[in-house]
């Protein structure tokens, strides 16, 4: 019966962040120098300015808000609902507060004492991550170097195994061994291994060591071809010497004795030699399934597909590949390569199988060639989950005689293309923004023009075009012909620097809401709402912001959001921080949508906040603060309060 | 009408040294009746008893929390289960969970009531339906040698009805889930002493909504035993 108040508090803080990442030892004793304080509605608990005490808050029940005080009155800045953690200053710097905190309603908040917090900062590297994530302008870089944003999805997370491959971690299993002695006849192996459901049989000496091997090909090529009788033994048929290797052999070696020896088996030995008893056998199809799905082994794949049903069974292996990999919390760089390439190659065969159609059809391929562009989200390489086709496609410039021919063949081929992708799961897009468009079906010299017009031009409309077309990629095809585009935008952009300026008001067209509060969306006006559309609220302002800096900054080559921001980062060393936090904050949208994606089995563009559980609504506003700074940067540079 | 309170706070000029203690360190904590509310320091406590008979039944545990400038400090509690042989009414056990003998953090009798004085001082004392855990307290104390408590008591079922006049008088369950305090770890002293200091808050609020502002403002109506 002892403890039970500071064990009632425990039980509240365990379920947030960041006291779910520690254990009982370590928590029970924070709850015990607790204090609990009922906040009357209208009272401050702190004010802006005032000397920090000695605790930080989380809100037990009620809301909480903190105000900044600014000549024009309070602002609200947060509102902090049960299980949120706010006042923590003191824990970062004898600063006076930053915020005013008071009571919208009766609420009840845990103190929890600085001192004891500061303890197990350094014990505990998860709690700094989430601190240094959470109010990362007060942390400073110290706690977050080498540590990439997580989602705290629970359980142990998955330190370090950012960029481990599965394929170097040692095979825990294989099949226990069916042997036989070298003088059991053909007739008694091939029943004990159909009765064991296996493909192979390892022949063993008394001592178990192995001597050759017999495989169902074997049975298959020497007895259902009556070339030996069933009545022989087995030594007469079996292959020897049998190819060995160490029990304890990883993934990628075992697929390379595969390799190397021509061979769908492997037997495994103690020492690894023949001269050691068997432990087991490993097949190649064994091997497969292990590798489950493989980032090589799925493009390798990819490449022998015939149809975009076959391709569609391969995406769908890679979404499974890709709910591992956001479970495990691997690094979303690592994730997004992957399955980028997936994509890609994918695009590739389509093409591939498209042309071969054509051919067959009679339609020859043009002597002017081509190159197939991704646009959007597969342009910057973000495309995790199957979400609407973009592309556009161009081809070498041709006499003006031959261009409508030329013209047809790409369209009828962009035609087979983005038919065959929607097949495979990619949606068309309802803007109608794909190669078998003719107005996105062009030469070299009709997109330099394309581009130019729009650049000169900037209309409403164009700069809506400019935010899909800029992030274009060449997947397929001449890449020169991307690489000239780029160019010409790049020469055209020096030419009209007040389009950056309409670019980069684009940009500020959707600010992110303020936060989540209970079951809803707080907008900045406070107004409420159910629904989040994470895509227009979140990344679609960083990938703009990104767009337009990068653009601004000249770089090529660099169309992810995130791989900008850190790119930009490395620029200017003054908003270093600023484009470091959006990198990260990018990054946990993009979780975040695939994990929805994955669990609503849609494209993940939709929450309803009551759906969140504490931790995402806390990781998602964390994401918001980002965002919104980067819209004051770039009204400023580019003066857009001059603008209109 | 409460001058009966006054006669009370006489100093009673001899008893056990333990008494006498007591009664020293009322002042030392004196509760002023100008005291604003936030001032006011409380101690929240409640009993678990064999039964509800004052003259025979016996504390098995007493739970208290000091409440203060609206905040209860966890670990500044009061905790302990009394140890004592008597044979335990089958229900009271399946009620509270308390078996007889049990060790931790375990007390004899006379010990934890003296270590309960000394843990109130002259604060306020508040129970539900306090004038039950009173009478069990004053028990046990008489058996010592000891007196009336001398420290002003509220009650929060009183104080509930202050806030709500004209309802029925509310056991403890119900008005938690009127205020909205979850129940859990219910019907152990500590819990319950716990539960009843965060409900003291909110009547103490909604009194100062009415224009209840001091600790003499709050002591107005008498308690009804």
């Amino acid at each position: 019966m002892d403890n039970l108040i500071p064990r009632r508090v425990y039980d509240f803080l365990k379920q947030y962040p960041p006291f779910s990442l520690l254990s009982e030892d370590v928590l029970l004793p924070i709850a015990e120098q607790a204090a609990v304080r009922y906040v009357r509605p209208g009272e401050e608990l702190f004010r802006q300015g005032e000397q920090p005490g000695q605790s930080v808050f989380i809100v037990r029940e009620g809301a909480i808000q903190l105000f900044r005080e600014s000549p024009s009155g309070p602002l609200l800045v947060e509102q902090c609902d049960e299980g949120d953690v706010f006042g923590i200053r003191p824990l970062l710097a004898s600063e006076p507060y930053a915020l005013t905190a008071r009571a919208g309603e009766e609420s009840l908040v845990y103190a929890v004492k600085v001192d004891g917090v500061r303890q197990i900062l350094d014990a505990h590297p998860g709690v700094a991550l989430y601190l240094a994530q959470t109010y990362a302008a007060g942390v400073g870089r110290r706690y977050s170097v080498d540590l990439k944003p997580q989602l705290f999805l629970g359980g142990q997370p998955a330190w370090g195994t950012a960029d481990a491959l599965l394929e170097v971690q040692p095979l825990e299993k294989s099949k226990a061994p069916v042997t036989c002695a070298p003088g059991t006849t053909i007739q008694q192996a091939a029943e004990v291994m159909s009765a064991e459901e296996v493909g192979s049989i390892i022949v063993v000496s008394p001592e178990r060591h192995p001597l050759g091997i017999v495989t169902d090909k074997d049975l298959r090529k020497k007895i259902a071809t009556g070339q030996v009788p069933l009545a022989r033994p087995v030594e007469e048929i079996m292959s020897s010497p049998v190819v060995t290797v160490p029990a304890e052999v990883t993934m990628a070696d075992a697929q390379i004795a595969m390799v190397r020896h021509r061979i769908h088996h492997l037997c495994l030995t103690e020492d690894g030699t023949t001269g050691s008893p068997v432990v087991g056998v490993l097949s190649e199809h064994d091997l497969m399934v292990m590798q489950g799905n493989n980032p090589a082994i799925l493009i390798r794949e990819t490449r022998r597909c015939k149809t975009s049903g076959e391709l569609r069974e391969i995406r769908e292996r890679a979404e499974q590949l890709l709910e591992k990999y956001i479970y495990q919390e691997v690094a979303i760089s690592f994730i997004s390569t992957v399955m980028t390439e997936i994509n890609d190659a994918i695009i590739a065969r389509c093409l591939e199988l498209a042309e071969a159609a054509l051919e067959e059809g009679g339609q020859e391929a043009p002597a002017a060639g081509y190159c197939w562009l991704a646009l959007g989200s597969e342009g910057r390489g973000e495309q995790l989950l199957r979400t609407d086709q973009d592309n556009a496609l161009v081809f070498e410039n041709v006499p003006e005689e031959d261009h409508e021919k030329v013209k047809a063949y790409y369209l009828e081929l962009a035609r087979l293309t983005t038919t065959a992708l929607n097949e495979v799961g990619f949606d068309y897009c309802p803007g109608e923004m794909m190669a078998s468009n003719p107005k996105w079906c062009l030469s070299l010299a009709e997109w330099e023009q394309q581009f130019s017009h729009w650049i000169f031009k900037p209309e409403p409309k164009a700069v809506m075009y400019c935010t899909i077309f800029f992030d274009f990629r060449p997947v397929y095809g001449m890449r020169h012909l991307g690489e000239a585009l780029t160019a010409h935008i790049f020469e055209a952009l020096d030419n009209q620097e007040i389009f950056m300026a309409f670019l980069a008001k684009n940009a500020l067209q959707n600010p992110p809401p303020l936060t989540f509060f209970r079951n809803f969306v707080v907008e900045g006006s406070g107004e409420h709402k159910n629904e989040f559309d994470i895509k227009a609220r979140a990344m679609m302002p960083l990938a703009d912001a990104a767009r337009v800096l990068a653009l601004h900054a000249r770089v090529p080559h660099i169309n992810n959001t995130f791989r900008r921001f850190d790119h930009i980062a490395s620029l200017e060393q003054n908003n270093r921080e600023l484009y470091e936090q959006a990198a990260d904050a990018y990054e946990i949208l993009m979780r975040y949508r695939a994990l929805q994606g994955l669990r609503q089995r849609s494209s993940g563009r939709f929450f309803n906040p009551a759906d969140l559980s504490k931790m995402e609504r806390i990781n998602l506003r964390n994401a918001f603060r980002p965002i919104k700074e980067l819209q004051s940067l770039l009204t400023t540079r580019f003066q857009l309060n001059l603008m209109g | 009408m409460w001058d009966w309170l006054n006669k009370w706070r006489a100093p009673v000029p001899e008893g056990p040294p333990f008494w006498e203690a007591y009664l020293r360190s009322l002042t030392a904590r004196p509760a002023a009746k100008r005291q604003p509310l936030s001032e006011v320091e409380f101690v929240v406590f409640d009993t678990e008893t064999t039964g509800l008979d004052p003259q025979k039944d016996q504390i098995l545990s007493i739970g208290a929390v000091r409440a203060c400038q609206w905040q209860i400090e966890v670990s500044d509690r009061f905790e302990y289960a009394l140890q004592q042989e008597y044979t335990p009414v089958p229900g009271t056990v399946a009620v509270h969970g308390i078996l007889p003998g049990r060790k931790i953090g375990n007390l004899p009798e006379e010990a934890a009531l003296q270590e309960f004085l000394a843990y109130c001082e002259g604060r306020v004392l508040v129970a539900h339906h306090a004038a039950f855990d009173l009478a069990m307290l004053e028990a046990g104390l008489k058996k010592m040698g000891g007196g009336k408590l001398q420290n002003h008591v509220l009650d929060t079922g009183v104080l509930a009805q202050r806030v709500s006049p004209g309802h029925k008088p509310y056991g403890l369950d119900e008005l938690l889930k009127v205020y909205g305090i979850t129940p859990s770890d219910r019907h152990t002293a500590a819990g319950d002493a716990y539960m009843t200091a965060l409900l003291l808050f909110k009547l103490l609020f909604r009194l100062e909504q009415r224009g209840v502002k001091t600790l003499g403002d709050l002591l107005k109506k008498p308690r009804k035993l």
